[in-house]
């Protein structure tokens, strides 16, 4: 008896819709981990930037532009600008209060209800799906299975944001900028660091790859009003699992659970949804700040 | 109690109209308005029980988060423990009782029972959970117990134990007691909103003499400062979690009365949108309040009635209230209850924060702490007179 027919077989496609589900996740996760890391906000809209980055794109392609990619650009700028506005006109305002982390929590998850209703008035409830650009949309064989080009693209952009994210918080001087403020926010204040403006900035930059990862995803998933509240959900469990203000944790995070959602059902039939909110579970109790250290690593 | 406590700072007008309506007063016009709704019209009925049911939901998850500032995202997991409960007694031993108390009896007795079943299986659940959940502070309590509450989803969507009939859900049929020429249907819309309203009644009396106990005092001492608690040797951990348990089965008991008021418990109410609905209706009504999550929850139901008469804006009333929650949260975090006792005291006080009536219970938190520091003395008073 071989052994593949003792273990489920593991097409080398379930692995790269594995990666790319996973790649995703990054995108959004990323993103709210560096917010929480910066500022101490944990930002329930972030689902909801992300379901902008694929509207936005879809709206570029189909209105303005056909071209996929100039569409990208401009739908994750776009979402960037929304969340700064976000940040800027209410978030702000609850920075030094007491308990401001609980305030942020229910604020953010107001914008939540507006960001998902005001989707729902602009384009319907409806879903809309769109094909990858032409250049990557041809079908791969491997090992016996096949998956979309596209898929690659995608898995390589994501690692290219997470390295280009490390360089530019561990090397350039904005980036140390982040760094200082987010370790001691009253000390970079007194050395003369424009904490606003810097927190908007990175806000404006984490909702940039929540947009971003929505952009992207556009032709590998129907876009709906419901994307962002499922969405959410799924990078709350990578931030926790990769440790709140971690980009490492939330890259291995974001691929652990994406390999889960595509291998998972063969594996266990029954409470295969269950496992990632019991590993957050776990992980929260056991290792409340991750399974990786702090911002920048 | 009355308002001359506070010296005189209440004018003669506010202090007679605030000596006039005692509580026992309001106690009297709440119970001759309860007994009135009955004879609304049916859909009014319908409305006014489903507000029973959700403020219920919201003091419970309130008691956690008003009295000792942990915000769970995760209470619609006792919701549906309520709910599931009743749902599947009433589903799988509804004959066995029949065969035992008799048929025409039965559909009461079982209700009842599936009531405390739900009941029990909502603290027995809520004991764990609790007991692993207050270990963890702020956000990271948000968290644990949000993925507590998707795990039950989870569980209830896929179902490994056969129980819980998957995404459709467990249908819940109240039945009729006949007693020979006297018959009653559960499920009738006058009847359930009697049982509905006693229960609520009873419950929120109960949870009044909780927040006003030794242990509610306790409670209070943590909010205001866990670390000060801890040094006058209060378990600080333990109290919390005993705190979580009461406010789990005070959901459990709304749960009940959701299953049979929906006819049906399904997995949604896990749902962390279904945990989410006692946040708003709690924010919106003043968690620093007793009464807040009540006004909440009318504010929550009545207002989406009214957005629903306009069909053109019918589809959109969540819109609304995140609006709605973004300005309370951002300007004026007191809420509704806060409003009206502000307003009270425009028009028959000073405007100074005078006046401790029968509708200010006293139950500002800390979380107050933006824009009420007008009112923050009259708050510590009151305090004094509950405790």
């Amino acid at each position: 008896m071989s052994l593949t027919s003792l273990v489920p077989l593991i097409g080398i496609a379930d692995v790269v819709i594995g990666l790319s589900l996973g790649s995703r996740l990054f995108l959004i996760a990323v993103g709210l981990s560096l917010i929480f890391g910066v500022l101490g906000v944990l930002n329930f809209a972030h689902g909801g930037f992300y379901m902008l980055g694929a509207y936005f794109t879809l709206a570029v392609v189909s209105n303005v532009v056909d071209n996929f990619w100039i569409a990208v650009v401009v739908g994750a700028l776009a979402v960037g600008v929304v969340g700064a506005a976000i940040e800027f006109s209410a978030i702000r305002r609850l920075y030094d209060r007491v308990d401001s982390d609980l305030d942020q929590l229910i604020v953010t998850f107001g914008f939540v209800l507006v960001i998902h209703e005001t989707v729902r008035f602009v384009w319907g409830s409806g879903s809309y799906s769109i094909d990858p650009p032409d250049v990557f949309n041809f079908s791969v064989a491997l090992g016996g299975s096949t998956f979309n080009a596209y898929r690659l693209v995608v898995i390589g952009l994501a690692v290219g944001v997470l390295v280009a994210l490390w360089l530019f918080i561990t090397r350039t001087y904005f980036g140390s900028l982040v760094r200082g403020t987010s370790s001691d926010r009253e000390m970079a204040a007194m050395l003369g660091v424009d904490v606003p403006r810097l927190y908007t900035g990175v806000f404006f930059l984490g909702s940039v790859l929540a947009g971003l990862g929505g952009a992207l995803s556009a032709p590998l998933q129907s876009t709906s009003p419901a994307l962002g509240d499922q969405v959410i959900i799924d990078a709350f469990i990578v931030v926790v699992i990769g440790g709140l203000g971690s980009m490492s944790g939330a890259f291995v995070g974001a691929m652990l659970i994406g390999m889960m959602q595509s291998l998972g059902p063969q594996f266990i039939s029954a409470g295969s949804i269950a496992i990632p909110f019991l590993a957050m579970v776990i992980v929260l109790l056991i290792r409340p700040e991750g399974l990786f250290g702090g911002i920048g690593e | 109690m009355s308002a001359t406590d506070t010296g005189g700072r209440v004018s003669r007008f506010g202090s007679a109209v605030a000596e006039g309506w005692t509580r026992e007063r309001f106690g009297l016009l709440g119970a001759v308005a309860l007994v009135l709704v009955a004879f609304a019209p049916p859909f009014q009925v319908y409305l006014f029980t489903d507000f029973l049911v959700v403020a219920l939901f919201a003091l419970g998850f309130n008691l956690l988060y008003g009295y000792t500032g942990l915000l769970s995202f995760g209470h619609g997991l006792f919701y549906a423990g309520g709910a599931y409960g009743i749902a599947i007694v009433l589903r799988d031993l509804g004959p066995v009782i029949a065969d035992v108390v008799g048929a025409g009896i039965s559909p009461l007795v079982t209700f009842v029972l599936g009531g405390v079943v739900g009941l029990v299986l909502v603290v027995l659940v809520a004991v764990p959970v609790g007991w692993l959940s207050v270990r963890l502070e702020e956000i990271y309590f948000a968290l644990i117990t949000l993925a507590f509450g998707m795990l039950g989803y989870s569980l209830i969507i896929q179902d490994p134990a056969g129980l819980t009939n998957g995404t459709d859900g467990v249908i819940v049929l109240l039945g009729t007691v006949d007693l020979g020429g006297f018959s009653l249907r559960i499920g009738g819309r006058r009847i359930y909103y009697a049982i509905s309203a006693v229960t609520v009644v009873a419950a929120v009396y109960g949870v009044w003499r909780v927040v006003n106990s030794p242990f509610g005092t306790v409670c209070k001492a943590i909010r205001e400062s866990p670390d000060r608690a801890a040094a006058l040797g209060i378990d600080v951990g333990h109290h919390r979690w005993m705190t979580f348990i009461v406010s789990a089965a005070v959901v459990g008991i709304a749960g009940v009365l959701r299953a049979g008021l929906a006819s049906v418990a399904s997995p949604g109410l896990t749902h962390w949108s279904t945990s989410a609905i006692a946040v708003i209706a709690t924010v919106i009504g003043g968690a620093t309040y007793f009464y807040g999550p009540i006004v909440g929850a009318f504010i929550f139901l009545y207002i989406r009635w009214a957005i629903s008469r306009f069909p053109a804006l019918e589809a959109y009333w969540e819109l609304f209230f995140g609006a709605l929650l973004i300005a309370v949260v951002l300007f004026f975090k007191q809420g509704a209850v806060g409003g009206l006792l502000l307003l009270r005291d425009r028009l028959f006080g000073d405007g100074g924060g005078g006046g401790g009536g029968a509708l200010d219970d006293g139950q500002a938190s800390t979380a107050a702490d933006d824009g009420a520091e007008s009112g923050d003395d009259n708050v510590r008073a009151d305090r004094g007179d509950n405790s």
